[in-house]
């Protein structure tokens, strides 16, 4: 007889009923390997020999390993991302523009609000430098205004007092203006010891920013005065500035008719009508083009520089803060119509006597966020309130993360941002010490110790403009006369004075081509994909499918456990009859030894039974003697103290 | 003679034995790494001789062989799981079906691996897919270098530490001006250096240098003079240059307050521990900004104009040497930290009187390498030596690439790059003909016939930075008062051509947003394997472990083939007679050297008898011992497997 006939054989003897009806967990696997789909089941059961056997055994479980492994490397792939990057041709929309001049207001309209802090920077600066102003009307002017002033105590030196640090004797300041050395009790924030300074200079300057009761102060030092008078300066700015209502401050600030001189857009003249009004707080007034404001987008038709925006600003020098503004010219900043310009952060500049050209590059993107990727789509789902009235964008996230915490901390609202909701900005007669305040917690910000890094996320989709500046001269030497004799001519209204080469700034913004490209992430798995990758696996390894795996499932899970819980059952069932044995001695052994308990009730579990009592007796057919001595021991064992008496009848 | 027992359920193919049954019983203890694979299966047949008289079903060999052909297809056909296959070698006496099933199988076959090798091919081609990521972290600034565009103060050069050779140079400087009045009159002339006392005789204006003998000599024509006297000069200076010793340039470092009035990063001042020095012959005096890798890195959490490094730069040109400098401003690079400052390569200038903003963006390119690309990852794989200590980059390999061919064919090193252990830098007075081997050398260079454009591979991630530039007058006429006289008062140092002799510049991050560029192999090999299954289970419904079926049905079948030809052999050259002689010879033999496997029977039967119908009877002639020895070789790394005759084919008769 073949082995498989005969091991066939065997089992359908031994075997009276099979499957999920099976005695034991062991032939319960083995009617199952015999009978499922499953390539290497069948083989372990077939197979002759012990070591073919184990082969077996082993390359069916290696293959399960590989399914298992290869499954998980599936599903763990399975979010990513595949793109494609698509170039159209079309007409394009043109982004919006926000000019501004550099200078925010103008020196003759904010002057009397700026007069006195003027006056004692430059006093300062007489003093630490030793340097008045070159002109000698000017000079005339501040001597007078300092000898007026040594009367009335300075309101801001006192405020907040510029200190000359002594490089030799460290711990102490020297504060400029009384001439008083005062010890720097508090913590310095950056040692003079380690400042890249200038090798022959000892002075350092600073400042000092104290909180409420004074004991907490934070000193700042500068290497170069320069950047100290300019940052002591701003400070002051900002609370003078804070007190001031807005239509004032739009006021102060330049007009649309003032800034655009002559305006062209696709081959076709515009005006200051075009443009719209963004009030910037340390810009002033600046001027969005194509914001939206007339509904319709503009768009050009052409790639090129004819076709773009051609803009001649006018940008009077003479108007400049000289402690404010260092720098003469204008920004310029490319945005979506809806996207707040950061001007201050991201701004191009233009330079006077030049002419700018501003070639762009359109680039759109479009990312998949959860489970993709961690991008919000609208920043809905972000929680920080957006202040701005803008759509969310994560510099805007940043920025009302920062001001929220700002006023959260220091009660007011820092100047350069937008108010939220029932605040109002800082300024040092309500809130003496924000200054403090919000340099430590600028401090904080930038040293991602409050958080808004980590809540901020980015947009799913934007649009970017790639930049190419290039600059050129202008206007030439020979157009000069004409040009800017026309150009007087024309701004008549607006200025008296004759225009200068180096009030003007040419800037031309415009589509290099018209060409968009489009970077757009797609799922680069699909459920099917996955679904027929597991196909292809179970295949690969075992020709297994779904419906081997619910096989599996069932055999398993439901029919073993269903063996345990009847064994268990079996076995309390047994144990409980032990129970009442002592109760009645008498009838016990011999209802053990000839009718068993467990055959007697279960009856609708005869196979089981018979499994259960068959190994031990050779012949297989008679109830005989073992059983008991095996329930005997384990009952010993459960109650040794209380079964002793029992044990003795049950012996013989 | 023996009968054929070929197809015959031949008894002595009886495969069934176990040699652990038939074990010397002196020897309880099996081979240790034999026994192993039985042991968890079944009790472990002891050494008693009894064994043979246990029952047969219960004691399952390690490995058992199908007595013949027959028996084993039919085995096999009854209990394989492999579609198609089973149709046609299983499907008996149905001719129509069987070629039905051939056809069918055949088709299927090709089909499968058509489609196969479709799939290989295309994951051999190792494609890969394009992935941009938009990551949104804290970012790290990049190195700035700064430089003066000023190598060596003229003054300075001719009253310290180049007095030696500054006389000299100071002489060639003359001559020079003494060599500029011919050149507008003949710009493409070879007017000879007749007084050249130090130079190498063929040197003309246009001609640079002449190999040993004079015979050839390299010829660079100019369209303008202008060129051609820089170039000129540019060569004299290298040879000055490469005379001075290496401690002077250490000498001309100058405070950093004389280049950089003020320094301010993230709106606090610069630290001492965030620059560091060196001097470029061209460039003069450069200061790289956050180049230290270690903990006092600047971070950007921040984009924009206040959040990045804000410099004051010196520019004034009054002590420049005029030949040599001919741009005024300052040279800036931005560059990744721990890359060397190429600023020919990637600088820019900066402009006078100007404020300069750069905006940056980065963007990262991470590419695959080994079979997906050629890339290499830190450039230990490229077969030039990195002279620079910094990490690999491919600008970086291919000057390290020049610098060696010039070593080689030239015997010294040009200055511009470094030089390894043990070379000096070019010189005439000790090289005569460099000059001339080193404009041979750039133009094999950029053919590229020395091959290093080949040999240097590009990094397998690279940092790139892209920058655009924004302009503003500065300092405004309205602030230039006080901004010049404190500057000036500060730094002890009269700005005397106000407007030209400053610049500022800003460098930040335009946005914290950078993206990477990465490529990801597009067919991986989970994929591959998937399709694969697909494609199998589509045309053939088997899988790997058929295989390992199919495998396993050869394996018989060798063994059963080798068997029977062994009784074959057997039956044919040896005698009835001689055979039982013969079978305890040869099984004695064995027994001696492999006591532990192999015990002959007293009673060996004789080795042929007349086939009988009877399977157990047929078993009795079974088995002549030398087959089993002569089967152990190979059997024994199977395990504690042997082919020897059953237990009770032996015993059983």
């Amino acid at each position: 007889m073949a082995p498989g006939e005969k091991i066939k054989a065997k089992i359908r003897k031994n075997l009276p009923v099979r499957g999920p009806q099976a005695p034991t967990i062991k032939d319960l696997m083995q009617w199952y390997c015999l009978n499922t789909n499953t390539h290497g089941c069948r083989r372990i059961v077939v197979s002759r020999g012990r070591l073919r056997r184990l082969l077996w055994i082993l390359f069916t479980l290696t293959a399960v390993a590989l399914i298992l492994w290869q499954c998980a490397l599936l599903v763990i792939s399975f979010y990513t991302v595949s793109v494609s990057i698509k170039v159209h041709f079309r007409k394009l929309d043109f982004p919006a523009v926000t000019i501004c001049n550099m200078n925010p207001y103008k020196r003759s309209a904010v002057g009397y609000l700026l007069a006195d802090l003027d006056k004692e920077t430059n006093s300062a600066l007489e003093s630490l430098y030793g340097f008045s102003e070159a002109k000698p009307r000017e000079r005339r002017e501040t001597r007078s205004r300092s000898s007026a002033w040594e009367g009335t105590t300075p309101r801001f030196l006192n405020l907040i007092p510029l200190l000359v640090f002594n490089k030799d004797e460290k711990g102490k300041a020297r504060d400029f203006f009384t001439g008083r050395k005062r010890k720097i009790s508090g913590n310095i924030i950056h040692k003079a010891s380690n400042v890249m300074h200038v090798q022959d200079s000892k002075k350092l300057v600073g400042f000092q920013l104290c909180s409420n009761d004074t004991s907490d102060c934070a000193t700042y030092t500068f290497s170069s005065g320069l950047n100290a008078i300019q940052e002591w300066y701003k400070l002051h700015y900002m609370n003078i500035m804070a007190q001031v209502p807005l239509e004032k401050k739009v006021n102060m600030s330049y007009s649309a008719e003032e800034l655009l001189v002559t305006c062209f857009f696709d081959g076709v003249s515009c005006d200051a009508r075009n443009f719209t009004l963004f009030h910037h707080p340390m810009y002033g007034n600046c001027y969005t083009f194509n914001n939206q404001e007339n509904a319709t987008t503009l768009s050009t038709s052409m790639g090129g520089s004819e076709y773009g925006l051609q803009v001649i600003l006018y940008i009077n020098e003479n108007e400049y803060n000289p402690y404010l503004v260092s720098s003469t010219g204008a920004k310029v900043l490319i945005h979506q119509q809806d996207e707040y310009p950061f001007i201050e952060d991201v701004g191009t500049e233009i330079e006077t006597a030049m002419s700018t050209s501003i070639g762009m590059h359109l680039t759109e993107s479009f990312r998949l966020s959860e489970p993709y990727s961690q991008c919000t789509e609208d920043g809905s789902d972000v929680p920080v309130t957006n202040i701005y009235n803008a759509a969310y964008s994560l510099q805007i996230c940043l920025y009302s993360c920062f001001q929220t915490k700002m006023v959260e901390t220091c009660g007011c609202a820092q100047y350069s941002q937008p108010l939220p909701p029932a605040a109002n900005y800082c300024n040092y007669q309500q809130h003496p010490n924000w200054m403090y305040c919000y340099y430590q917690l600028y401090q904080a910000f930038v040293q991602e110790k409050l958080g808004c890094q980590s809540v901020c996320r980015e947009t799913c989709s934007f649009k970017e403009w790639t930049l190419t500046t290039s600059l050129a001269q202008w206007p030439s030497e020979v157009s000069e006369k004409w040009l800017l004799n026309v150009l007087t001519w024309d701004q008549g209204q607006q200025i008296n004075t004759k225009l200068n080469k180096t009030d003007l700034a040419k800037l031309l913004i415009f589509y290099k081509d018209l060409n968009q490209r489009s970077i757009v992430e797609s799922p680069a798995n699909s459920i099917e994909m996955l679904l027929s990758n597991f196909g292809g696996q179970l295949g690969l390894w075992m020709s297994c499918s779904v419906v081997c795996v619910i096989e599996i499932i069932e055999v398993f899970f439901i029919d073993s456990l269903s063996i345990i819980a009847r064994h268990q059952w079996q076995k309390a069932k047994e144990w409980w009859a032990r129970r009442q044995a002592p109760s009645s001695p008498e009838v016990h052994p011999r209802q053990r030894g000839q009718d068993n308990p467990a055959l007697d009730i279960d009856d609708d579990l005869p196979t089981f039974t018979s499994a259960m009592r068959l190994p031990p007796g050779p012949g297989a057919q008679v109830p005989g003697t073992p059983p008991p001595r095996y329930n005997t021991l384990r009952l010993e064992r459960a109650f040794s103290t209380q079964l002793t008496d029992t044990q003795l009848p049950s012996e013989p | 003679q023996c009968p054929d027992p070929s197809l015959d359920p031949d008894p002595g193919l009886a495969m069934k034995g176990d040699e652990l049954k038939e074990r010397d019983p002196h020897l309880p203890q099996p081979i240790p790494g034999l026994g192993k694979g039985g042991k968890h299966e079944g009790p472990r047949p002891g050494p008693e001789p009894a064994a043979p008289a246990q029952p047969v079903e219960e004691d399952e060999a390690l490995i058992e062989f199908h007595r013949s052909y027959r028996e084993l297809f039919r085995v096999f056909c009854n209990t394989t799981t492999i579609h198609g296959a089973i149709r046609l070698v299983c499907s008996k006496h149905n001719r129509m079906k069987t070629a039905f099933w051939a056809a069918l199988w055949l088709c299927a076959f090709g089909m499968m691996y058509w489609q196969f090798a479709l799939l290989f091919e295309e994951y051999l081609s190792y494609p890969v897919s394009l992935n941009i990521n938009l990551n949104s972290d804290k970012l790290v600034f990049p190195a700035v270098t700064v430089c003066t565009l000023n190598p060596y103060r003229s003054v300075l050069a001719g009253a310290t530490c180049l007095l030696p050779q500054g006389g000299r140079r100071g002489d060639r400087k003359k001559k020079k001006k003494s060599l500029l009045s011919p050149v507008p009159k003949d710009p493409g002339c070879r007017a000879r250096a007749a007084s050249a006392d130090q130079l190498p005789r063929c040197l003309t204006l246009t001609g640079l240098g002449c190999d040993q003998n004079k015979s050839d000599c390299f010829y660079q024509t100019y369209s303008s003079g202008v060129d051609a006297v820089r170039e000129w000069y540019r060569f004299h200076y290298i040879n000055i240059l490469s005379r001075l010793p290496d401690a002077v340039p250490a000498l001309q470092e100058e405070a950093p307050g004389k280049f950089i009035f003020t320094c301010r990063f993230n709106q606090a001042p610069c630290t001492h521990a965030n620059y560091s020095h060196f001097h470029h012959p061209m460039y003069g005096n450069c200061y790289t900004f956050n180049n230290k890798n270690d903990s006092h890195l600047w971070m950007s959490s921040m984009p924009g104009i206040n959040n990045g490094l804000s410099l004051t730069l010196r520019t004034e040109q009054n002590d420049f040497i005029p030949l040599l400098s001919t741009v005024t401003g300052a040279r800036v690079m931005v560059h990744g930290q721990d890359e060397p400052a190429f600023m020919d390569d990637g600088g820019f200038n900066v402009r006078p009187g100007v404020e300069t903003s750069i905006s940056m963006r980065k963007e990262a390119l991470n590419s695959l390498g080994g079979n997906y690309g050629d890339c290499t990852e830190n450039g230990s794989d490229v077969p030039v030596k990195n002279l620079y200590p910094s990490k690999y980059t491919q600008q970086v390999c291919i000057h390290s690439c020049f610098q060696e061919s010039m070593i080689k064919k030239c015997g010294c090193a040009y200055i511009f790059y470094p030089r390894p252990k043990g070379v000096e830098f070019c010189d005439y007075r000790k090289h005569s003909s460099w000059g001339y081997c080193y404009y041979k050398l750039q133009v094999a260079f950029s053919v590229d016939s020395l091959g290093c454009f080949s040999k240097c591979r590009k990094p397998c991630s690279v940092t790139s930075y892209k920058l655009s530039a924004g302009y503003s007058r500065w300092p405004s006429v309205k602030s230039q008062d006080w901004i010049f006289s404190m500057l000036s008062l500060q730094n002890n140092y009269t700005i005397k051509n106000k407007r030209n002799g400053v610049a500022k510049l800003n460098i930040f991050f335009k946005e914290l947003n950078y993206k990477t560029n990465s490529e990801s192999p597009s067919v991986t090999m989970v994929t591959l394997l998937s399709n694969l299954g697909s494609q199998w289970s589509l045309w053939f419904g088997s899988s790997v472990l058929s295989v390992v079926e199919m495998a396993e049905l050869i394996f018989d079948l060798l063994v059963i083939t080798l068997l029977l030809l062994l009784r074959r052999f057997q039956s044919r050259y040896w005698s009835p007679g001689r055979g039982a002689r013969g079978a305890r010879e040869v099984a004695s033999s064995p027994a001696s050297s492999l006591p532990s496997r192999f015990r002959p029977h007293p009673t060996s039967p004789p080795p042929c008898l007349p086939p009988q119908p009877d399977p157990t009877l047929s078993l009795v002639p079974s088995a002549p011992p030398p087959a089993y020895a002569s089967l152990r070789p190979w059997a024994s790394p199977l395990g504690s497997v042997g082919p020897s005759s059953s237990a009770q084919s032996l015993t059983e008769p």
